[in-house]
């Protein structure tokens, strides 16, 4: 009978695929059973074989991807436990990752002070108050090389969020990497390189939106070229989440980006399996439980249908979406901070049970400040929990088949792709962030949420029910208020201390280069990074050429 | 009433405006016009709008931990344009040991996350408003006195002070039987309780009869409250609330009027007086 060789067909390719994949990275364990000693399958599927479970739900690692991009998920390795990090100086920061790194971490993610993330050096009027505060402050390669100093940039793959000067931080990585002796072709990790949700969510945007995407083009194919195993932009919809978007806004707007970042890269004249396999993603895990393990699931069918029916990509790798997950800040009250450690165990659960490839969860005290030590670690540790103690890592995808999460995962795909089409009738993300479309969208979403909730048909505990009269206040990590003068103080040494004349040149021929359209300025900026030329002069040659986006 | 004018602004670099945009669009639903500078503006810049724009109020927003540095230093920059008459008001993250810190330095109030969007309407019209200075009250309305009947202490009013008696009436709503008597301007009120619930009957349980609240008569009750919640003095009735004789009331705590009850009334139009 056609449908069950057809749902045997898929399910010999995934075992061969979980063959090929045990052999490199063998399951956790060799039999996985539950305190009662009932044996844990790698996968259960539906008694009935159908094709309509093929077409939706398919087999992990097999199209499309439904339950999962690997064949074995988190039996051979859980996911990676990444918690963003970074503030005030270098200095402080690289010990804090030390920290992380000795504390069971298993991959770095650089947290950048606002004017770094911004183009401005500390110096700079525009960066007064804000040096250091968000986030670690670079201005130079010095100050990246003492964020990344005893740390063996071979053996961590570190994620950075940094949008408008990506080129300018993911350059001084590469030369980071050089001077510890390793290739850029070795370097791993990702950068968020996300500009559209720059302009709909986030802020930090500086160049108008052409310029913006050429840059983003150009590091796809720097990338390809010279650092392979580098992720080249992690598509991000948390910040639109975090905005006051639904669930299923938050996939849809990133799924149009993501399609705009396709189309531009085409249109720059690459191969669409050249540079898709390398096009990483990042979603909020927020409150409703079945709702966010729905999303995940929504997110990969929808991705790879059209990876593979719309761009024609060949690459299986192509197909497949792999993305990070953060906690929703958002959903953290300043209220009874410690609730929020509750709030974040769910949401975690949420990720994981979404198939997530890496996860961050959020500390109790984030909605008062940078979290402390203590609530940075008890947050790595809820995850630590989670992967080790509760047993939801041993078996494939243990959601899938619920009545219940199948129906919202298809109807997440459904509402989500209309959506999609609507942005397609406009001429594609691009032109609707400049309409300020999605902007509308969120922010109508985020009022009716305020509202519901002021009129308590939405609870928050401890927020709007079950206060206390008298907050007890949790102490706090306090950013040292010298902090600002010490790194100007750096700067201006670092200034002082550099061939003043090779730096003028190799900026000179970065702004020649910006106004060729063919060229690819990461060379330029790679050049100028090693001479020391500062993440504020390099962002302002490209500010001279492309202009600055004030906003609509 | 002239439309209150108020300037959201996004000082430094923070790209966090969900919570801008709400406050905008609330404040536009409470009748407001609403200005916002949009995100990365420095002090001077948003100084310069509130001027230009003739605001009653500049609301700033940070969620960067700029705050610290930056909230000050648009209260001096509003100073050097002779505008330090406009108050400035914040919200963000904001840990509350920085509260008194701004406060101090200038800021009005912060608010922070969890405060509700009515809230913040009601304390910008309050704030606005109180720069009107309000009427004193005109005269002492009345006196009011906890009695355990009516028909038993009324001949000690009417013969012995020889008062005259103006209207005796059942006030449903705060379950009390009460009776007026005339005394110059003032009155004094005898207050009868109706129920075990009511008031009336607490306070004759645990301080037996005598003298009640201290009734002052004002213009402009709504005005009078909000400005009175916005000093921070504690309110019973935060909003007007029907009282006897057809006139709109409202209840000061006594904590914060060294343990006298006061009542706040004003005679609404039609009321017998």
């Amino acid at each position: 009978m056609k449908q069950e060789s057809q749902f045997s067909h898929v399910k010999q390719e995934w075992e061969k695929e979980t063959e090929k994949t045990t052999e490199r990275f063998p399951e956790r364990k060799k039999d996985f059973k539950t305190s009662s000693d009932i044996p844990i399958d790698r996968l259960y599927t539906p008694e009935q074989e159908s094709d309509s479970y093929i077409d939706k739900l398919g087999f992990p690692g097999q199209f499309p991807y439904t339950r999962g991009i690997q064949p074995t998920m988190y039996r051979s390795k859980y996911w990676t436990m990444r918690q963003y990090a970074g503030f005030g100086s270098a200095k402080e920061t690289n010990k804090r990752f030390r920290y992380l790194l000795e504390q069971g971490q298993t991959g770095l993610s650089v947290a950048f002070d606002l004017p770094t993330q911004i183009g401005y050096d500390s110096d700079d009027p525009m960066a007064e108050g804000e040096v250091g505060k968000v986030g670690v402050a670079i201005d130079s390669l010095a100050d990246m090389e003492q964020l990344f100093e005893s740390i063996p940039l071979e053996k961590v793959s570190t994620s950075m969020t940094i949008n408008a000067p990506a080129s300018v931080l993911l350059c001084m990585y590469i030369a980071v990497g050089e001077k510890q002796g390793v290739p850029s072709e070795k370097l791993t990790g990702t950068i968020q390189n996300d500009i559209l949700k720059e302009y709909i969510a986030r802020g930090t945007y500086i160049y108008p939106p052409k310029p913006s995407m050429r840059l983003i083009t150009n590091i796809f194919r720097y990338c390809q070229e010279n650092a392979p195993k580098f992720n080249t932009i992690s598509i991000s919809g948390y910040h639109i989440r975090e905005a006051g978007s639904t669930a299923v806004q938050e996939v849809a707007f990133t799924i149009a980006n993501g399609i705009a970042y396709v189309d531009a890269a085409l249109q720059s004249g690459m191969d669409i399996d050249q540079f898709a396999p390398r096009l990483a993603f990042f979603f909020n895990a927020h409150n409703q439980f079945f709702e966010e393990t729905a999303k995940f699931r929504a997110a990969r069918r929808i991705w790879a249908k059209i990876m593979k029916e719309r761009y024609h990509a060949k690459n299986p790798k192509s197909w497949k979406l792999r993305f990070h997950t953060q906690t929703g800040g958002s959903t953290l009250t300043a209220q009874q901070p410690d609730n929020n450690i509750v709030r974040v165990t769910l949401q975690a659960l949420a990720a994981v049970l979404g198939g997530t490839q890496s996860l961050h969860t959020n500390s109790r005290d984030e909605a008062l400040s940078l979290p402390t030590e203590e609530s940075a670690r008890i947050a790595l540790r809820t995850q630590q929990i989670l992967a080790n103690e509760s047993g939801i890592a041993d078996t494939v995808d243990p959601l899938g088949g619920s009545y219940y999460v199948e129906h919202l995962t298809n109807e997440i795909e459904r509402k989500a792709m209309e959506y999609i089409e609507k942005i397609d009738t406009f001429g594609g993300a691009v032109q609707a962030v400049e309409d300020g479309y999605m902007q509308r969208e969120i922010h109508q979403t985020a009022y009716d949420t305020q509202k519901r909730i002021e009129k308590k048909e939405e609870i928050i505990v401890g927020l709007n029910q079950f206060e206390l009269e008298e907050e007890v206040n949790p102490d706090l990590l306090k950013v040292d208020e010298t902090l600002e003068a010490n790194q100007k103080e750096r700067l201006t040494q670092i200034k002082a201390s550099r061939d003043l004349d090779k730096v003028q040149d190799c900026l000179d021929r970065l702004g020649k280069a910006a106004r060729n359209d063919s060229e690819n300025l990461l060379p330029y900026i790679l050049e100028s990074v090693k001479a020391y030329a500062t993440v504020g002069e390099i962002c302002n040659v490209l500010r001279e050429e492309f202009g600055e986006y004030t906003g609509i | 009433m002239k439309q209150i004018r108020v300037l959201i602004a996004k000082p430094g670099l923070d790209g966090h405006d969900r919570g801008a945009l709400i406050i905008a669009q609330a404040l536009r639903d409470h009748g407001m016009e609403v200005i916002y500078t949009g995100l990365r503006q420095t002090p001077e810049q948003i100084a310069q709008a509130a001027v230009q724009e003739d605001v009653d109020v500049v609301g700033l927003s940070s969620l960067s931990g700029a705050h610290r540095s930056l909230f000050p230093k648009v209260i001096e920059a509003l100073k050097s344009k002779n505008a330090e008459d406009i108050p400035v008001i914040g919200g963000g993250v904001i840990p509350s040991e920085d509260i008194a810190f701004l406060e101090e330095k200038g800021v009005k109030k912060i608010f922070t996350s969890g405060a509700s969007t009515d809230l913040l309407a009601h304390y910008i019209k309050g704030l606005v408003h109180s720069e009107k200075v309000l009427e004193s009250p005109k005269k002492i309305s009345h006196i009011g006195i906890a009695v355990e009947s009516i028909d038993q202490s009324l001949p000690f009013y009417e013969h012995m002070l020889g008062l005259a008696l103006d209207m005796v009436e059942e006030v449903d709503t705060e379950k009390v039987k009460v009776a007026f008597l005339s005394i110059g301007e003032s009155r004094i009120e005898l207050l009868e309780p109706l129920s075990e619930e009511s008031a009336i009957r607490k306070f004759l349980n645990k301080k037996g009869e005598g003298i009640h609240h201290i009734a002052l008569e004002v213009d402009s009750l709504e005005e009078r409250l909000l400005q009175l919640k916005n000093e921070g003095v504690p309110l019973l009735n935060e909003e007007p609330k029907q009282g006897a004789n057809n006139s709109q009331i409202a209840f000061i705590h006594p904590k914060g009027a060294n343990g006298v009850l006061f009542e706040l009334t004003k005679h609404v139009k039609g009321s017998e007086e």
